[in-house]
């Protein structure tokens, strides 16, 4: 396309004229390498967060309050990083999880929000301190991110950018109407999917108050 | 919920990227007006996140249109960072850029205006010619990827339209046809 002095031209051709580029491409295999180099650097990283943990567990013991964690319960999904979801419902009220995170515990539970902690003690006793925990909230801000369609439900996914992924999504048609989020710490060995199936069992009983923030 | 193994995302990567980089690379360009390099950066950091995030990817109805909105979040990511003291204005945007690489079918000239044009929009606005008017979102879309109301999107895209409209007419080049 040569254009001619003067000549009208949609916005996307001329858009086209510049999009191109003859910089040679490099090969999947290039590509392939360099995500597999940043999913073993995440890896690693994950795994001496662990080892830090498992360290201040021998020193200061932990103190939890509700134990999460039972025997017999069926394992619905583990997450790469070791964390499993078992098919098994509690309560901390107003809010009722379909599954359960073995291994972490209610924490604190208000009616904006519920705080669960790891048992491992790597985290601090105080609910109103998230670092390193798992927080559900409950709002009416509208929700932001990544848009992910899972069950027929909405859930919006964005990274802080402080080591922290928030998921979001609109309350079911029974429930008081709101946005219920979670939280979570990304080098505490949950996944996207694993986190994505955890929101969704959460239900907000009526009792539940919106938060402000 | 049914889990594949790493070979099987790796070989999705694969095949996805095998048809798709360049599309992505072309977005990349035109964000950053046509810098190869700040768009090749792009490119392999928004790859690297989708792998990160597979499930993410697999989940969504159009993995090309999510690889896109991951794509822009890495621009505009960028061009945040403070080391990035990347130029939004040149004294002579025509002069600067017409050492640019010449790409077959494409008047050296008319490229080096429509860069320079593109590069003195601020990021954002770029963002937003981009996504509107190469990808052809409508104006909640583009307002849910930037993360900002249709309204912005509205004043942003009339203002870069405007914008485009005088600097390319100004070079005696082109009449941009643009309904905004």
């Amino acid at each position: 396309m040569s254009p001619t002095p003067h000549a009208k031209h949609d916005i996307k051709d001329v858009l086209g004229l510049v999009a191109e580029t003859d910089r040679p491409v490099p090969t999947p295999a290039d590509d392939l390498a360099r995500a597999q180099g940043a999913a073993r650097a995440r890896t690693q990283r994950r795994f001496r967060a662990g080892l830090a943990g498992l360290a201040v567990v021998s020193v200061l013991g932990v103190g939890a309050a509700t134990v999460l964690d039972d025997a017999d319960q069926q394992t619905t999904q583990v997450s790469p990083g070791g964390v499993e979801l078992v098919a098994q419902q509690f309560d901390a009220a107003p809010y009722t999880f379909d599954l359960t995170p073995r291994g972490w515990s209610v924490q604190g539970q208000r009616p904006q929000a519920v705080t669960i902690a790891p048992d491992d003690g790597s985290t601090s006793d105080e609910p109103d301190d998230f670092v390193g925990k798992l927080v559900i909230m409950f709002d009416a801000n509208p929700p932001s991110g990544d848009a992910v369609e899972l069950d027929g439900r909405t859930f919006w996914v964005s990274d802080s950018g402080d080591g922290y992924t928030t998921m979001a999504t609109r309350t079911r048609g029974d429930e008081p109407a709101g946005v219920v989020r979670i939280q979570y710490p990304r080098d505490a060995g949950w996944d996207e999917d694993s986190m994505l199936a955890f929101l969704a069992s959460v239900h907000v009983g009526d009792s539940a108050r919106l938060g402000v923030g | 919920m049914p889990r594949n193994s790493h070979s099987d995302r790796d070989s999705e990567f694969v095949a996805f990227t095998r048809d798709h980089r360049r599309d992505l690379l072309r977005t990349a360009t035109l964000l950053c007006a046509g810098d190869e390099a700040f768009a090749e950066d792009l490119v392999q950091t928004t790859l690297t996140r989708l792998y990160l995030a597979w499930g993410r990817v697999r989940r969504a109805d159009s993995p090309l249109a999510y690889a896109r909105r991951s794509l822009t979040h890495v621009f505009i990511d960028e061009t945040r960072r403070a080391h990035r003291r990347r130029e939004t204005t040149v004294a002579d945007p025509a002069g600067e850029l017409v050492a640019e690489p010449v790409v077959p079918g494409a008047d050296p000239d008319v490229r080096a205006v429509v860069l320079a044009a593109l590069n003195s929009l601020g990021p954002r606005q770029r963002a937003v010619v981009v996504l509107r008017h190469w990808h052809d979102l409508d104006v909640a879309d583009t307002a849910t990827v930037l993360g900002c109301s249709p309204g912005t999107v509205k004043s942003q895209n009339a203002r870069a339209l405007a914008h485009l409209r005088t600097v390319l007419g100004a070079a005696d080049h082109l009449l941009l046809e643009v309904s905004p």
